[in-house]
């Protein structure tokens, strides 16, 4: 949808989902896309030095979410969210419609 | 050869080759606070998105090896980074670069009041408490701004925290 501006297939679906989820890593947005993680991680790395990402460690997991500080982030995110209204309506929900809220550890389902 | 002087050394290499790096981060705040805060790196904003192998030519030319995302010299403990451009305070760009002459060259770096703003942002979105206090040791030795910093606090949807922190802002009795 927005590859063309964007400049991948690859850098599109870290974007869209990072948008969609607020934070994520590689495996998680590869296995989403049920696409190679080499790529999506290649995206993440350089959204990172580019200043567009940035990321921290939970356990041995790297997270990725937008840098508040890049500059251009409102209108980025609201070109991210005109594209999002665009995707087949399956793929916009499981994009966004994720549980969020807080599992006690134990809990049965 | 000190870390402002090192700093405006490399400036001025880089800026011989068209690139443009402006000092911000932790070594413009040891500037301005006239080294009441240290910082072992150097962080030059590569303002205009000067591709990375220009940079490393030039850094190359003055005996500077790239390691992983930074560049590191035998003679010196500092660390160079180029962070990405463009030169920005938040969601703001930057309007006016200071100088400082140097015998190894000119230091353009942000202005005090740019630069408690820059470490403001890291206080308002990730509650860096280094970052306050650093924003407070350059805002009290400089005399920053502080109509224009909460002028800029709001513009970034920050003015209830700049509420709380306005006071430390300025010197005690000043």
């Amino acid at each position: 949808m927005l590859e063309p501006l964007l400049g991948s297939v690859s850098s599109e679906r870290v974007l869209m989902f990072l948008f969609a989820r607020k934070e994520g890593y590689a495996r998680e947005i590869a296995r989403f896309f049920a696409t190679d993680l080499d790529p999506i991680q290649k995206q993440l790395d350089k959204l990172e030095l580019g200043g567009v990402l940035v990321s921290r460690t939970a356990g041995r997991t790297r997270l990725y979410t937008f840098s508040p500080r890049y500059p251009f982030l409102r209108e980025l995110q609201s070109l991210l969210e005109r594209g999002l209204s665009f995707y087949p309506p399956e793929l916009r929900e499981s994009l966004v419609m994720v549980r969020r809220r807080p599992r006690r550890r134990g809990k049965p389902l | 050869m000190s870390q402002a002087e090192l700093a405006a050394f490399v400036q001025s290499h880089l800026r011989a080759r068209g690139i443009t790096a402006i000092l911000s981060g932790g070594a413009c705040v040891s500037v301005h606070s006239e080294g009441r805060y240290t910082s072992a790196d150097i962080d030059l904003v590569n303002a205009y998105s000067v591709n990375r192998g220009a940079i490393r030519s030039a850094m190359q030319e003055i005996g500077f090896t790239e390691q992983a995302r930074h560049f590191v010299h035998p003679d010196t403990p500092y660390v160079i980074e180029f962070p990405p451009g463009p030169l920005s305070v938040g969601t703001e760009p930057v309007r006016q670069i200071q100088e400082l002459d140097f015998s190894t060259g000119t230091l353009e770096l942000l202005s005090p009041t740019d630069c408690v703003k820059d470490r403001l942002a890291a206080y308002y979105h990730w509650d860096d408490k280094q970052c306050l206090a650093q924003a407070v040791l350059v805002a009290r030795a400089k005399d920053a701004d502080i109509k224009e910093i909460a002028r800029w606090s709001r513009a970034e949807g920050m003015m209830d925290k700049f509420r709380l922190i306005r006071a430390q802002l300025s010197r005690p009795g000043g």
